[in-house]
């Protein structure tokens, strides 16, 4: 494959000493495929610090050239259930690995988002294909893993990467694709991508589609056109006392902006403590918001919880809990 | 011939139908002006005489009557068919004709193609169509529902089917008591044929009405509104006179809730409603369907007893917006769709992660060299040059 345009995929290190920060981490795992085998990896983490890139730096290097036709890649939130999910381990598990190793490497990406009763079922599939595959599975928060698939993986716990580490990675391909970056930038980019690499680098393609010479403003710019801009609008409407408008506009914001509940709720709970009411209704909110946050995670309608939660808002703004 | 009772007494004339006068008004008015509106709905309850009354008006005027049922011509090529040159003929024997469709709701499915098919017609028409249905607020009715006069036929009240039911029972010469009319009359819910066909086959039986036993009527969704938000009456079986699911009703009810609530009773309308939200999910989750009883509570009686005393007067409910607007959306945002699977297979990331920070990587994917190694298609890289959503 030739070289990709798109950064984050161009700057990927693809090899165990270019990884960024995790140190320890990377000298266990290399040490474990220089031996040729490897158990179960669990690794758990939050998003854009490398989790897929060592899964895929371990590819490469078991398997070298032939890295493609001995990984499969799946990712859990966008799979629709567990059997589409066994199913295409199936398939990939049945054929023999090729060149000299004797496994194949299935990498199963935000694997929390499957429910107890799907990693029950993952189980048992990892079982019934360890003599040909290993799993490496990812996830945000080890806890949502359930134990009996813990026990059957090695687990890593990811740090978040550090101002300096994505500074580096920052300044490094500015350098290489000609930017002119302000001294201010870095910490501008840095603050908005939430330690989040893959977001970091993003941005900084993304600004720089815009200009070459790049400083904190554009930067900020750019990063405000990425977050949900709307939950503060609906939430002043809805402390107005202005329902209709409030639960129209959260519509809008959802659709249009492509944002999930659960992403409006973490908005919303940030949001409640900028907001001018008295500190005790702040308190009740925020324990509607968590109460709404969990419905949806037990599988409730998201917008009918967030219309309950809109409601409380209408109150709050009258200087009422609920 | 022996007829049943129902056809017998269908009755033919205007003046008879009692109870209905506005319907009546309304229909002759539909005959004289046309062709200012060229189609007339009549709408209501089974049994209150849509058919008839559309009868009625044809034998009034002194029309003949075509008569078509939606259900049996469940397609556009038999409507345009049969339909199509008679509205254009004109009659050999009488002054003109009627084209009676009945139950138009019974377009269903795959049929539902004969929907435009109907208006195409009813455009061209030089015949008034009469078309009679239950639930004229049906989505599938609503291009129709534009181009027609609606005439509402009311359920009727108990004593005038009483009063109906006794001069029947005097002139076919049944003994029957006034107690018994009147227990058929409270069972037949409005619904005169009901009634009718009910006194056939009581007949011959000397026992009293089963009054518990009643007709299953289908209740129109504001009906069930009517009920939860102003009657309170019949929580524990409101929904069972619909065929709309429980979902379905669950977003009326959504949309609807701030017309008649505010402040605390808003919020404690929506706490009920998220409660039979909380139970939807776990009958959906764990098929358990004890649950059930549980959302159905909280969907009426929680939804109602949010406040004291229901808003007095009348209100007028709203179809649900939300899941149109989802699909409009949707209709807009496919390619947003399409790219974010191709950008997150080839980086890595879920598509979830691509569609959220969609806004950002829209800018990189400008680029023609990018769009090129991600495969995108014309009409993607058209919907990225014309702002990406």
């Amino acid at each position: 494959m030739g070289q990709s345009d798109i950064w984050t995929e161009r700057y990927r290190p693809t090899k165990f000493e270019e990884m960024v920060g995790q140190h320890e981490i990377v000298k266990r795992v290399s040490s474990l495929v220089k031996a040729m085998n490897i158990p179960h990896f669990l690794f758990s983490g939050p998003a854009g610090i490398g989790k897929s890139t060592l899964a895929l730096i371990i590819v490469k290097e078991l398997f070298g050239e032939a890295w493609r036709e001995n990984y499969l890649e799946l990712n859990a939130s966008d799979e629709r259930g567990i059997d589409v999910v066994r199913q295409k381990v199936k398939d990939f598990a049945r054929t023999k690995a090729l060149e000299n190793v004797p496994f194949k490497v299935i990498f199963l990406d935000e694997a929390d988002a499957l429910t107890k009763e799907a990693q029950q079922a993952l189980r048992r599939t990892m079982e019934n294909y360890t003599n040909t595959c290993r799993f490496i599975l990812s996830c945000n928060y080890s806890s949502a893993i359930i134990d009996p698939i813990q026990s059957r993986c090695v687990v890593f716990r990811f740090k978040l990467l550090e101002k300096k580490d994505i500074s580096e990675v920052v300044r490094r391909i500015a350098e290489k694709e000609n930017l002119k970056l302000s001294p201010d930038s870095f910490e501008t980019i840095y603050e908005a991508s939430e330690g989040d690499c893959r977001r970091a680098i993003n941005l900084l393609q993304a600004t720089s589609s815009v200009a070459l010479d790049i400083n904190s403003e554009i930067v900020n710019m750019i990063a405000a056109s990425n977050k949900p801009t709307g939950i503060k609008v609906v939430l002043d409407y809805a402390l107005a006392g202005d329902f209709i408008n409030a639960r129209d506009k959260l519509l809008d914001v959802m659709l249009k902006e492509s944002v999930s509940g659960v992403d409006v709720i973490k908005e919303i709970q940030k949001e409640i403590w900028n907001l001018h009411i008295e500190p005790e209704i702040k308190v009740r909110l925020t324990e509607k918001t968590g109460e709404a946050e969990f419905r949806m995670t037990e599988g409730s309608d998201e917008f009918v919880q967030l219309q309950a939660l809109l409601a409380s808002f209408v109150l709050a703004g009258q200087g009422k809990a609920t | 011939m022996h007829k049943n009772l129902a056809e017998k007494y269908r009755i033919r004339i205007y003046p008879e139908f009692v109870g209905q006068d506005k319907a009546v008004i309304d229909i002759k008015t539909f005959i004289k002006e046309f062709p200012k509106k060229k189609g007339a709905i009549l709408y209501g309850p089974a049994g209150t005489g849509k058919t008839s009354l559309a009868l009625a008006a044809a034998k009034e005027n002194n029309l003949e009557v075509l008569e078509l049922n939606a259900s049996d011509l469940r397609n556009r090529a038999k409507l345009e068919e049969v339909l199509k040159p008679a509205t254009q003929q004109q009659s050999l024997f009488k002054k003109g004709k009627i084209l009676l469709m009945d139950e138009v709701d019974g377009v269903t499915g795959t049929d539902i193609g004969g929907i435009p098919e109907l208006i195409k017609i009813l455009e061209e028409t030089k015949h008034p169509i009469i078309m009679t249905c239950n639930d004229v607020w049906q989505t599938k009715l609503s291009s129709l529902r534009s181009k027609c006069k609606l005439i509402e036929m009311k359920a009727l009240p108990v004593p005038y089917i009483e009063e109906i039911l006794r001069k029947i029972v005097e002139k076919e010469k049944i003994k029957r008591d006034a107690v018994f009319l009147n227990q058929i009359a409270i069972k037949s819910q409005g619904d005169i044929r009901a009634a009718l066909n009910d006194l056939q086959s009581y007949q011959l039986v000397d026992s009293a009405v089963d009054l518990s036993e009643k007709r299953d009527v289908e209740d129109s969704i504001f009906n069930i509104l009517k009920k939860i938000f102003k009657e309170r009456q019949d929580f524990l079986n409101i929904f069972d006179t619909t065929k709309m699911s429980l979902d379905e009703i669950l977003l009326w009810i959504e949309e609807n809730i701030p017309k008649e609530y505010g402040n605390e009773a808003l919020a404690k309308a929506y706490y009920a409603l998220g409660n039979a939200d909380v139970f939807r999910g776990r009958i959906y989750k764990n098929q358990s369907w004890r649950f059930l009883v549980y959302q159905n509570i909280f969907q009426s009686a929680g939804i109602s007893y949010a406040k004291k005393f229901p808003l007095a007067g009348f209100t007028k409910y709203d179809p649900p917006k939300r899941i149109l607007k989802i699909w409009l959306n949707n209709q807009k945002m496919q390619h947003k769709k399409t790219i974010a699977k191709k950008y997150a297979k080839f980086v890595h990331c879920s598509v979830k992660r691509a569609m959220r920070d969609f806004s950002m990587i829209k800018l990189i994917l400008k680029r023609y060299a990018i769009q090129k190694q991600l495969q995108l298609g014309d009409e993607e890289i058209n919907f990225l040059s014309n702002g990406g959503g």
